[in-house]
């Protein structure tokens, strides 16, 4: 015995197969059973063990899968007044998000089995989104011991990476990498060679007349280009996963065409904002990692995209409270929270603007990050069997982001007081359903 | 309470966002205030009644000095702190201790800080007027103030006058003050140092740039000179005190090959020797010790305008 799920009537993109028409879908005992044109009777006649048929109706919405995000803190273990596993699982819901990757800079690290396990326990009993531990490539990510990585794989995790420290042990990344490519999983390193960037914002004009120490775009490509050589040399798939430089886009582009294993992805909030925006009161809203680049820099990442240099679009969610926020510029940890604006500022910032379409920036939300951590064979896809995870959103409508329209614990996102197109209207994960309006999550 | 004319801000953080009009109006004032210095009874009632506090969180002999004068002639009641400050010590936060401050009936706020964009952060939080006394690399607006006050007793209109600021301009707050206004008040602006103390981002504000200090002596009217911090040379920014002196220090044999009514300034403390040679520092073309007398007459000036401001825009 089983229950149904009929969304009726919405237009379905699903960027792995292409489809992109009005259909009904069919989510039958958390599963997608079909795309078409279904009644309750249909249903009943042909899942004779369904008892109970819940109908949708999603005319003038958007049909997509569940949103899989490949890049978000939780703050959980150690800093559970940023954000814990339940309820950083749960806004990602009211964003979209079905599936989540969460960042192994927690404290401690999740470099070890009983780590892993945690965060999949944790997201299991919270029933929303579906977390999973990206874990550190060496033990305490120090870039010198490798993490078991064999069996963590079998306790869950989706991908490695140091996540900002390794940088500074190329030896220990290289080994992890070669380590890491007897097994089917991407490490995942966000590069910035931490010598040369040790600023608060992007080096040049702006960070010069703000008196701030900047962080100069080379040290981002030598960090990017070194890790594509590591990738060339060990067969590794390496994932870039925060790009935010013209040459770092280069350096990805280059390796590509070497067919070296290469992806890479963009952060959201990259697209909307240059480092203009942080001299005009040091705000530290505006304080994120990578930092705000230049107008030209965002051309070409809006070029990557295109060109599918870079193939995914991450939240880069990572919540801060305001009482560390509320400190000097130079002074305030980075970060943004992002899974509640990631899709509304993709539609925002490339689909409104024309750079892409609909569906090729749902790919980059859906199928390609599920790719990209191996989950592909169960998330990012609307296709039979595949667990029953959708996104369902109007593309039109505009909202105004206001800290009570978040909620993220932590409201420092750039967009704030802003206005963006595009908002989740129901998610549905895995048979259970979301009613995401305008209010708190049902 | 004197007319504060175009003059409408609480606070100042810096010179960037003045407008040409503002930074005049500011000097008019200033011009005022400098015939108190000459009175027997150094004093006026402009902030009787007031408060002004000395938030200093980096040590300061002139500045603080300056201000605090500044407030007593004006007849405010003065707070001073001190604060140690570091990054790695964990305390009451910058807006914590302003709030704290302000409840006890504080007006104005006069803050220096290691950080760019802490007089900015405070003056956000608070009611109070806030004067950037320096803020990290940022800016330090009455020292700009002050020398263009100086260079205007000295020049009247600085409209295409040839100004020089020399040295360290990569980490110096005054530098960019005075660039901002002088670049306002429709003066030509060099920078003259190092590459290394020179960031290539300051052509888009439309100064000239030289590496050579000789090849442009004759050509500046006047030769602001910026203060050498031994620590950049521990940070390999130049290599040594006296490969600095030899290639950009301001002694005799330079001076004789400036203009005759060049004027030297300097805004202190001064290296002796290093950026610029006794004689040259305490010779007939050098207004320093001027530069000091007017800073006392452009913080009166500026005292009263943003606390006139407040009380007449509300904040």
């Amino acid at each position: 015995m089983s229950k149904a799920i009929l969304v009726k009537g919405g237009r379905v993109i699903d960027p792995a197969s292409g489809h992109d028409a009005v259909a009904d879908v069919l989510i039958v005992g958390g599963k997608f059973a079909g795309i078409g044109k279904f009644s309750e009777r249909d249903v009943h006649k042909q899942f004779s063990d369904v008892i109970d048929v819940e109908t949708l109706d999603a005319s003038n919405q958007v049909v997509a899968p569940g949103l899989v995000d490949m890049r978000a803190h939780m703050g959980e273990p150690g800093h559970d007044s940023e954000e814990s596993i339940a309820h950083g699982a749960e806004v990602a819901v009211r964003g979209g998000f079905t599936t989540v990757a969460c960042l192994p800079d927690t404290e401690p690290a999740l470099d070890n089995v009983a780590a892993a396990l945690f965060v999949k326990r944790q997201s299991e009993k919270a029933g929303f989104a579906e977390v999973h531990p990206i874990c550190a490539l060496t033990v305490n990510r120090e870039g010198r011991e490798l993490t078991e990585i064999g069996q963590l794989i079998e306790a869950g995790a989706v991908a490695f990476g140091d996540e900002q420290r390794a940088s500074d042990e190329p030896a220990g990344i290289l080994r992890g990498m070669r380590y890491a490519a007897m097994f089917d999983r991407a490490v995942i390193e966000y590069a910035q060679d931490p010598r040369l960037a040790s600023g608060a914002m992007n080096s040049g004009y702006e960070a010069t007349l703000a008196g701030l120490p900047g962080m100069p775009a080379v040290a981002e490509e030598l960090a990017i280009a070194r890790a594509c050589m590591f990738a060339r040399e060990t067969g590794c798939h390496y994932h870039a996963p925060l790009l935010s430089t013209r040459n770092a886009v280069r350096a990805v582009k280059r390796a590509q065409k070497l067919n070296v294993p290469v992806t890479s992805g963009v952060c959201a909030h990259q697209l909307a904002f240059t480092d203009e925006v942080v001299r005009r009161a040091y705000d530290t809203r505006f304080k994120v990692y990578p930092p705000f680049r230049s107008e030209d820099d965002i051309a070409w990442l809006k070029r990557g995209l295109k060109e599918n240099i870079i193939t995914c679009i991450s939240s880069g969610h990572r919540p801060v409270p305001p009482q560390e926020k509320e400190l000097e510029f130079g002074r305030a940890p980075f970060g943004a929270v992002g899974l509640e604006t990631t899709l509304a500022a993709a539609i925002t910032y490339l689909v409104d603007t024309g750079d892409l379409g609909l569906s090729a920036a749902l790919a980059k939300l859906t199928i390609n990050p599920a790719r990209v951590l191996r989950l592909h064979d169960r998330k990012g896809a609307i296709a039979e069997g595949l667990d029953g995870d959708l996104c369902v959103f109007d593309p039109k409508h505009e909202w105004e982001v206001t800290e009570s329209a978040l909620a993220s614990h932590s409201k420092n996102s750039p967009f704030i007081g802003m206005k963006l197109t595009g908002r989740a209207k129901f998610t549905v994960t895995r048979g259970r359903i979301f009613e995401l309006a305008h209010s708190n999550v049902t | 309470m004197p007319d504060t004319g175009v003059w409408t801000r609480k606070d100042l953080l810096g010179l960037e966002e003045l407008s040409r009009e503002e930074i005049e109006h500011i000097l008019d004032t200033a011009n005022g205030f400098k015939e108190i210095s000459t009175r027997s009874i150094k004093k006026a009632p402009a902030l009787r009644g007031k408060v002004v506090l000395n938030l200093f969180f980096e040590p300061s002999t002139r500045t603080k000095a300056s201000f605090s004068l500044a407030a007593q002639r004006l007849s405010a009641d003065l707070v001073d702190i001190v604060k140690e400050s570091s990054s790695t010590v964990k305390g009451e936060t910058l807006v914590d201790t302003g709030r704290n401050l302000e409840a006890m009936g504080v007006d104005i706020v006069i803050i220096r800080h290691q950080q760019a964009g802490a007089p900015a952060l405070l003056a956000r939080s608070l009611d109070a007027c806030v004067v950037n006394a320096g803020d990290g690399t940022h800016e330090h607006p009455t020292q700009g103030l002050l020398d263009i006050f100086t260079m205007r007793e000295k020049f009247g209109d600085l409209a295409g006058k040839k100004i020089a600021l020399v040295g360290d301009i990569t980490h110096s707050r005054v530098a960019r003050s005075n660039i901002w206004g002088l670049r306002k008040l429709g003066a030509e602006v060099g920078l003259i140092g190092p590459k290394t103390l020179i960031p290539g981002a300051f052509k888009d504000l439309g100064v000239n740039i030289h590496h050579n200090l000789d090849e442009v002596l004759d050509h500046y009217d006047v030769f602001n000179i910026l203060r050498i911090q031994m620590e950049r040379q521990h940070k390999g920014l130049f290599p040594s005190v006296r490969e600095y002196h030899h290639l950009y220090g301001i002694d005799a044999g330079r001076l004789a090959r400036m203009k005759p009514d060049v004027v030297i300034m300097h805004p202190g403390p001064i290296n002796r020797g290093i950026e610029i040679s006794q004689e040259v520092a305490d010779g007939e073309n050098s207004v320093i010790l001027r530069q000091v007398r007017n800073g006392l007459a452009v913080r009166m000036a500026v005292l009263v305008l943003v606390q006139s401001a407040k009380e007449s825009h509300g904040g």
